[in-house]
């Protein structure tokens, strides 16, 4: 297993970079871990990092099934109204149908002009 | 290198790693070929079991009533029903559910089943409980969760006006298909069409929202009509049409009301009739029909108005033209006869022609046609006004279902052809429906344009507003439009100078024809006396008709004279002073 531990190194002006010219006061020093991430390791943080991206996507499709429940209770409360709906326009109809409004007692006390006079111009 | 010296080199960790790599190798081979390979198969297996497909139900089309000037009223709506089922496997109370269905459905339960026990015979599997339970009981039933009992959702039509034009209107049948009338001849356009969804469900078969194959067609409703059938025109057309049939001592009769002048049917009633929510009912089906537009009969003189449009349209006669009135003429070898109490007199008019109802008179105008005599000419040209011009023997294509064609012999077809075409001027030898002749009797008084009989005025939207269907033009020139006014006034006269003027309210303009046909007796084929079919034709308004009435009562009993003048003509004097008061039409001084 690697090891998190850093190091303190100090960096030397290499053979490759000869024309690197050090000034004064440059910070000359790095810090860098001296232990890296192994190839298991790797694979556990992928391994996870799927795990979660699963997670997620588990929870997204679970709440889009949420919503097909919510969707369908709204629709069956929608069928409902709309039964309860028709059913009082039915029940209007029959209550303004002309045999009941003949056998009302505002048109049995109805009765018939003596005679009919037109008004002309 | 052999397998056991490679085995040997590795260490432990190193083997178990191979072992690993291989399984895994396998699994990843098998996965790739189920998956990939094999990806579609398995997909479209996996679909069959999470995919359900459910029809949509469109709602049936409603249909509607002009109410005069204050809008509409539904003659046919729909109810949502409910079927309440049980699966005997399931259930576990049968008393409860006795209990249950008969507390809160109580009219409605399917005797059957309780009485024999059904519930408990565990090898069936679906029992009806109870039908046609309305929302609210369905709901109490429901809120018993009573186990292996379910609902199931139907709809059924109601008739909120009850048998009012229950002929015009029709019925639905058990399969939801539109059965006579209306509901027949618009089934496709009342039906409306199913919709589809297509949804991952779940155990319960609750549609999910996560498939990406979920398809969701809406189902198109059908079509909410709007009638040109007014419904107090209709209501009184039936109550008038009632009465005089009792006042005749007749069982049937029928009544249609149409506006001359664009073809719209205001009224159309037959009697007896039935009550639709209950047509299951019904002993005898002859009932159903509408007999306004599926029983063709010899109209009799009613048709003479038309002969007469023929006769000034072709200029064989004209207003004034006379001829002297024998009280017969003859026919190749057969003699034609009026009426008995039809006056005799030379220098007869022919307005007297229809006051009278004289046969002489329209056998004259057919001799005319000919050139003097009854002769192909003359067939010919009879069958070509006939025919063409007041398109008898065809339908009319009104919006019901069964509407006939009646019958028009053709002037060169069989034998005594002079005979049978002057017996056709007064509307014996040929068969119409009374559609066809109300329809041809309105062209030819409304300036000569021949419109086609309809039922639907319009379709009802969503917001209430009503989207009108124009009327239709089947012909024009049916009469030139200064014969047409002529006819008119001699119909007019005719009526006004004869029995039935002084039934008419003064500053009218009403005009009418009757009419009295044999009817061929079936036992001997031959014309009998005792029975006969009385007719009204004729029309009303002030300046212009506004209506055009017809009358037709098949079996009168009435004495006093011919069935047109004792049995329909009161229908028709009746129905038509209350037209004039319903439409405020203002009279002339």
């Amino acid at each position: 297993m690697s090891e998190f531990k850093s190091s303190r190194r100090a960096f030397a002006p290499r053979a490759a970079q000869p024309q690197r010219q050090w000034r004064r006061n440059q910070n000359t020093v790095a810090f860098a871990p001296n232990a890296k991430l192994g190839p298991i390791a790797h694979t556990v943080i992928i391994a996870l990092m799927i795990a979660v991206l699963g997670l997620i996507y588990l929870t997204q499709v679970t709440k889009t099934s949420f919503f097909g429940y919510q969707l369908n209770e709204r629709q069956t409360q929608l069928d409902t109204l709309a039964t309860e709906r028709q059913n009082l326009e039915i029940e209007n109809a029959r209550l303004q149908a002309l045999e009941r409004v003949k056998s009302s007692d505002v048109a049995k006390a109805m009765t018939d002009p003596s005679s009919v006079e037109y008004a002309n111009n | 290198m052999q397998l056991s010296s490679i085995f040997r080199a590795k260490s432990r960790p190193q083997l178990l790693a191979l072992l690993l790599f291989i399984v895994v190798a396998i699994f990843i081979v098998r996965l790739f070929y189920l998956q990939v390979i094999r990806h579609d198969y398995y997909e479209a297996e996996a679909l069959k079991s999470q995919q359900t497909k459910f029809t949509i139900a469109p709602e049936r089309g409603t249909i509607y009533a002009k109410n005069g000037a204050s809008g509409l009223v539904p003659l046919v709506l729909n109810e949502t029903v409910y079927t309440v089922f049980a699966d005997p496997k399931e259930v576990k109370d049968p008393g409860k559910i006795k209990d249950v269905i008969y507390k809160v459905a109580g009219g409605t339960v399917v005797e059957d089943t309780f009485k024999k026990d059904l519930l408990e015979d565990n090898k069936l599997r679906y029992v009806v409980l109870a039908r046609q339970v309305t929302l609210s009981q369905a709901q109490l039933i429901k809120k018993e969760q009573l186990d292996g009992v379910g609902l199931q959702e139907t709809t059924r039509r109601v008739y909120p006006e009850g048998t009012l034009a229950a002929q015009t209107l029709g019925f639905v049948n058990a399969e939801e298909k539109g059965q006579y009338g209306l509901e027949e001849a618009l089934n496709n356009r009342l039906k409306g069409e199913a919709g589809l969804l297509q949804a991952v469900t779940d155990v319960r078969r609750i549609p999910l929202t996560i498939g990406k194959d979920d398809v969701r067609q809406p189902a198109k409703d059908g079509d909410d009509l709007v009638l040109t059938v007014d419904r107090n025109i209709q209501a009184q057309a039936e109550q008038i049409l009632q009465a005089g049939l009792k006042r005749a001592n007749a069982t049937k009769g029928s009544i249609v009301v149409m506006d001359p002048n664009d073809g719209s049917v205001m009224a159309m009633a037959n009697f007896p009739t039935y009550d639709p929510a209950q047509y299951s009912k019904v002993e005898d089906g002859s009932v159903f029909q509408n007999s306004v537009v599926s029983n063709p009969y010899e109209a009799g003189s009613v048709i003479k108005t038309l002969t007469m449009g023929a006769g000034l349209d072709s200029g064989a006669v004209n207003y004034d033209s006379t001829f002297d009135n024998t009280g017969s003429v003859k026919v190749d070898d057969t003699t034609i006869r009026n009426v008995e109490e039809d006056p005799i007199f030379p220098n007869t008019t022919m307005t007297d022609v229809l006051r009278y109802s004289l046969n002489t008179g329209v056998v004259h105008v057919l001799q005319q046609m000919g050139g003097g005599e009854v002769n192909q000419k003359a067939r010919e040209a009879l069958e070509n006004y006939f025919t063409n011009h007041y398109r008898f023997g065809k339908t009319t294509g009104i919006e019901q279902a069964g509407e006939a064609e009646g019958t028009i012999i053709g002037a060169n077809q069989g034998y005594g052809r002079n005979v049978r075409y002057a017996n056709m001027t007064f509307g014996q030898g040929m068969d119409v429906t009374m559609i066809q002749t109300a329809a041809a009797f309105s062209a030819a008084i409304n300036g000569g344009t021949f419109y086609q009989p309809h039922l639907v005025g319009g379709v009802r939207q969503l917001d209430g507003s009503v989207k009108p269907e124009a009327a239709k033009v089947l012909g024009t020139n049916v009469l030139r439009p200064d014969i047409s006014a002529q006819l008119q006034e001699m119909i007019y006269q005719g009526r006004k100078q004869g029995f039935f003027g002084k039934f008419d309210p003064a500053g009218f303009r009403v005009g009418g024809k009757t009419g009295t046909s044999q009817v061929i007796d079936p036992a001997t084929g031959k014309y009998s006396d005792k029975d006969s079919v009385g007719s009204y034709l004729g029309f009303g308004g002030v300046d212009a008709p506004k209506y055009v009435i017809m009358v037709r009562v098949l079996d009168s009993k009435a004495t006093g004279g011919y069935e047109g003048t004792t049995a329909a003509g009161p229908i028709f004097n009746d129905m038509s002073n209350w037209m004039l008061q319903y439409l405020q039409l203002r009279p002339k001084q």
